[in-house]
């Protein structure tokens, strides 16, 4: 963070200065155990897009604290298979629940740390907060979107699409069913589809229907969270002859279409693939399962992916 | 093949006993550890088996509709997998035996295969 951002946040944050931790933590923590290994945690790390964990014994007892500089150590002197416990960094320097934000101020201004676990009177750990989390509340607080949204309104004021299938308007008014796609855990991808599926159940459509949409969103889903690096929407109209679905990413775009539709092509991670994805069959699948589909897709601006299922 | 019957001759554990376990009845099985084979190749009813234990498996069988989980090399469920499992609706089940053996063993009780890979033999005789 550079001075002038420190600067606005306490300018900020001494409006907010009576406001307890327990309230701005991120909660509960992810933690590990010392006897952990390294290699382990640089993954968690990755998969949770995290930079320190909180090192906790039986019952939440904090010992020490890993973060993604003691990782670098390890990287230069030590190695991957050894335990958290050789390399954590032991002398923690904690908040209580009961503490708050001037007191979160004026300990990250001594310490310079990345983050600090918080504690409840019982001493077990019960979150941790780091600037971001500060950031994040006070955002809300003050009432101003996170930046993601800028572009969010954008597209909800926009309030109709007009369908590259059909040619006719699809209406945001008339939306059956939206989902908004968390693509921050790969964890999380398919709630979308789960919860669609179990929307068209209660609507009383068609099994086999519902099992060609719903895979059809998760394998859209699961290109959203794995490629677009960026928030993305679901979206179903349910109408008398069809169900349409539109699912949209803000996000890098898709390079290749043509070569992406080729089953077996695919640019996904080695963490991506060890989740059980990336074997090029997203798209395929795609077109496999609806009546019709189209991929708008342009670098850097994201992908719309439209398909159609008659009934 | 009831799945009650198919959890003996596995030594299977119950991971997840979801209330009908009992009344399944196993027509069809399919294995991998590509959650999009079995989105793309996939029967309701299905027996999903696979050795990746993740929440991903929880989901990929929700959406096809699959009527167990059996994990294969004596896979369990991780810690940050509990939660879901609690809301899951499919039983899950886990087995020492590779996923060659237990496929194999499978297959020889009259489990057909899910992709209908195995109707060449109808072309045979």
């Amino acid at each position: 963070m550079t001075p002038e951002s420190n600067k606005l946040l306490e300018k900020i944050s001494q409006f907010f200065s009576n406001i307890r931790i327990g309230e701005i933590m991120t909660s509960p923590a992810i933690v590990v155990t010392p006897e952990t290994s390294i290699k382990q945690v640089k993954n968690i790390m990755k998969i949770k897009k995290i930079s320190g964990l909180p090192v906790v014994k039986r019952g939440l007892k904090l010992t020490g604290i890993i973060s993604i500089e003691d990782i670098i150590k390890v990287l230069e002197n030590g190695k991957l298979e050894d335990s958290v416990e050789r390399w954590m960094t032991k002398d923690v320097k904690i908040l209580y629940e009961e503490n708050t934000l001037s007191d979160f101020m004026s300990i990250s201004q001594k310490y310079k740390f990345g983050r600090y676990p918080v504690i409840n009177n019982e001493n077990k750990v019960i979150g941790i907060i780091t600037k971001y989390d500060v950031i994040s509340w006070l955002f809300e607080k003050l009432g101003t979107m996170y930046i993601h949204d800028d572009r969010r309104k954008k597209i909800l004021e926009r309030e109709e699409y007009t369908s590259r299938l059909t040619g006719e308007l699809l209406d945001n008014k008339k939306i059956s069913f939206d989902f908004d796609i968390d693509y921050t855990e790969i964890q999380r991808i398919g709630t979308g589809a789960t919860k669609l599926k179990s929307f068209l159940k209660k609507k009383g459509i068609d099994e086999k229907l519902i099992r060609k949409v719903s895979i059809s969103t998760y394998e859209a889903e699961a290109n959203v969270v794995i490629h677009s690096e960026s928030y993305g929407k679901i979206f179903c109209w349910d109408f008398e002859d069809s169900i349409r679905l539109l699912i949209k990413d803000y996000g890098k775009g898709i390079e290749n279409v043509e070569m992406a539709m080729q089953e077996g092509f695919s640019t996904a991670s080695e963490e991506v693939r060890s989740q059980g994805f990336g074997a090029g069959m997203g798209l395929p699948n795609m077109k496999r399962f609806s009546d019709k589909m189209t991929i708008i897709s342009e670098v850097g601006k994201g992908v719309i992916i439209e398909m159609l299922f008659y009934k | 093949m009831k799945l009650s019957n198919l959890v003996k001759e596995l030594n299977a554990r119950i991971l997840h006993k979801a209330k009908s376990l009992e009344n399944i009845e196993i027509e069809y099985a399919g294995a991998s550890d590509l959650m999009s084979d079995f989105l793309a190749f996939s029967k309701p009813n299905m027996l999903l088996i696979t050795g990746l234990a993740t929440p991903q498996t929880l989901t990929t069988a929700s959406v096809i509709e699959a009527s167990a989980i059996l994990f294969v090399r004596g896979k369990t469920i991780p810690k940050n997998f509990l939660e879901i499992i609690e809301e899951c609706e499919i039983p899950i089940l886990t087995t020492d035996f590779s996923m060659y053996y237990t496929c194999a063993k499978l297959y020889q009780y009259g489990i057909k295969d899910a992709m209908e890979t195995d109707k060449e033999n109808r072309y045979d005789t």
